[in-house]
């Protein structure tokens, strides 16, 4: 053995914020390699039975109405799906003939500036922000650009998604769709 | 001023289109005049102004305009055009204000549109500016069942005339309730769409097997949903007639079912059953028994661009159109059944809808396929059933035999055909009204 044998082993404390904060990264690049290799099922996989996946209207307001920028549950919105409407989703990729995804797009997620912090009952809020590119077809592109905010909790030993609020940085969409998952 | 370039676009006797309508700029520049510049346009809902001094911001074709409720309650479409160098006095999707003041010099203007304040009135402009010439520039307004359209041309007839007979129709599910309907929306997206094959598309049940294939297998297996198949589609007593403009589908139920919307699963089939026949009474009254036990409004476009439902088509270029879907919910219906249909509209409609999302890519390139040199020399074909579509002892309009036919869209283009090619609102020929309105429902409710 070297004289390396004998360095000093240095041990890095992790507060148990932190070690949420790793956990909780880990677990978000895991799913965005999911999606970006379409493999939905596992993405679905990813959410417990009870979750509501919502995606809510941005309105132009005024500064001092800033309350009413983002439309509440009970308005119409974008996506405002339980596990039986993202399980439809998946399962209409699936067969073979949901045009508008079929030739899929190619997408990529990038996620990053998570904030996490504990809520009672062992659930945990997450917040992430999002730039998804997607490519369709021959020349059709589109950045999308949000910010995730989950409640998360275990489920069996895993973090699974208990909701989902996708916040779209856009008023009118640009896009001709949205047929990818966010 | 030279006469009017007359076009002739569509062969009725073979239902052979002219292609060149989808992308040309001179033909949109043309449409924008000739018809969002004459029409009576679908602009929004009472619902989204209920409050005095309320507004909405909406759009007629590309012309951006401020929906507003004045201090007097009375509805406004003004201009969103400051009348000194243009800037847009409203800058939100909607709220609540007195007055508008122009960001750029400060032009003030009440929620009547009139022009209220003029910085420096005598210290700059010698007190010689007229402002009451000077307000923002207003369309004719008026509504039905809560819907509100406006018009542009001091010419155009009555809204009444103008959706005419189609009304007896619209009536079966605008017109419903005595407490009427509210609006929730929009979602907005724009898609690399001429606006015409959004609306061609309305009376469009020829493709639902074909490109919502997916949507409908997943439904009927989650939801317990028909499988809307072709057979279902050939077989269906359903009809499609076209009125004064409008395209219309309606089905003929003597089965006393509720109307089928999205939203409508096995699970609460129940809820939508109980509704119906609890408001039977109510509807009968307002709009006869006929009407309310035999008639059901299916899809349907309202000329020029109101697209199925409270769902607009603005224009946005030869190849662009920005969508706005809204969802319509009767006011005094319970919870639990606007729930379901809000649900189910925004989970199938919409940018992200299941059935929608598959409807854009063959849209966008019927578009573009008008684009390329030889794409354009040859003429859609729509000729599917012809010579199948005429008068219809009890039902008003031109009825199609068939469920399945494309009558309705060669009317369409000859409908725009016969706006593109008038001088006036005198040429613009208007079927008279012949249906007979049973019951207490009227124009405004
Ligand atoms: S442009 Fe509005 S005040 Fe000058
Ligand atoms: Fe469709």
């Amino acid at each position: 053995m070297g004289k390396h044998a004998s360095a000093k082993v240095t041990t890095v404390t992790v507060t148990p914020r932190q070690a949420l904060w790793l956990e909780l990264m880990a677990f978000y690049t895991h799913e965005a390699w999911l999606l970006d290799e379409r493999k939905f099922k596992e993405w679905l996989d990813l959410f417990t039975d009870d979750v509501l996946y919502f995606m809510p209207r941005r309105k132009n307001v005024l500064r001092r109405e800033a309350h009413r920028e983002v439309t509440p549950l009970g308005d119409l919105s974008l996506i405002e799906d339980d596990r039986r409407y993202l399980e439809m989703r998946v399962a209409r990729l699936e067969t073979g003939m949901a045009w508008g995804e079929d030739p899929p797009s190619r997408t990529r997620h990038l996620i990053g500036n998570l904030v996490a912090e504990p809520l009672s009952k062992g659930e945990v809020k997450a917040k992430t922000a999002f730039l998804v590119y997607r490519s369709h077809l021959e020349t059709d592109h589109q950045l999308l650009a949000g910010s995730r905010e989950d409640v998360l909790r275990r489920v069996n030993g895993a973090w699974k998604i208990a909701k989902r609020t996708v916040l779209l940085d856009a008023n009118v969409l640009l896009d001709k769709n949205l047929s990818i998952f966010l | 001023m030279g006469a009017t370039q007359k076009y002739s676009i569509i062969d009725p006797a073979t239902g052979k289109i002219d292609r060149g309508i989808f992308s040309d700029q001179a033909v949109y520049d043309q449409e924008m005049e000739k018809i969002f510049g004459r029409a009576w346009l679908m602009i929004g809902h009472e619902s989204l102004v209920p409050k005095v001094n309320d507004f909405f911001h909406t759009y007629m074709g590309e012309d951006p305009v401020i929906l507003t409720r004045d201090g007097q309650g009375r509805l406004h479409a003004l201009l969103n055009m400051c009348r000194h160098r243009g800037n847009r006095v409203v800058r939100c999707d909607d709220g609540n204000a007195t007055r508008f003041m122009c960001t750029y010099h400060g032009w003030t203007y009440g929620s009547d549109g009139k022009l209220e304040h003029v910085a420096g009135m005598s210290e700059a402009y010698y007190d010689a500016l007229d402002k009451p010439s000077l307000g923002l520039v207003q369309a004719r307004v008026d509504t039905y069942a809560g819907i509100v359209f406006a018009t542009w041309a001091e010419d155009a007839p009555s809204l009444e005339a103008f959706l005419g007979d189609a009304r007896w129709y619209l009536d079966t599910v605008f017109n419903r309730r005595d407490g009427g309907m509210q609006a929730l929306g929009p979602m907005k997206w724009l898609e690399p769409v001429n606006w015409k094959t959004m609306v061609d598309n309305c009376s469009d049940n020829y493709h639902v097997p074909t490109t919502h294939l997916s949507s409908a297998r997943v439904q009927t297996r989650y939801l317990g949903r028909p499988p809307l198949s072709h057979k279902d589609q050939f077989e269906s007593p359903n009809k499609h007639v076209f009125v004064n403009g409008h395209s219309l589908t309606f089905r003929e139920a003597p089965d006393n079912t509720p109307r089928y919307v999205h939203g409508i699963s096995k699970d609460t089939f129940p809820l939508f059953q109980a509704y119906h026949e609890a408001t039977l009474p109510e509807v009968e009254r307002r709009l006869g028994a006929f009407r309310a036990r035999h008639v059901q409004l299916g899809n349907h476009s309202i000329f020029p661009n109101g697209v199925l439902g409270f769902r607009l088509a603005l224009p946005r270029g030869p190849l662009q159109t920005e969508f706005w879907h809204f969802v319509l919910l009767e006011k005094d219906a319970p919870e639990a059944l606007k729930h379901a249909i809000r649900i189910g509209s925004q989970a199938n409609n919409g940018a992200a809808g299941l059935f929608e999302q598959d409807d854009v890519d063959n849209w966008r390139q019927v578009t573009a396929a008008s684009k390329s040199r030889l794409g354009r020399r040859i003429s859609q074909d729509l000729s599917m059933g012809l010579g199948h579509a005429g008068a219809h002892p009890e039902y008003p309009g031109v009825v199609s035999e068939r469920y399945i036919s494309e009558n309705n869209q060669r009317l369409f283009y000859q409908r725009w055909e016969e706006f593109m090619n008038a001088e006036s609102w005198a040429d613009i020929p208007i079927a008279p009204i012949t249906a007979r309105f049973e019951g207490t429902a009227t124009l405004h409710g």
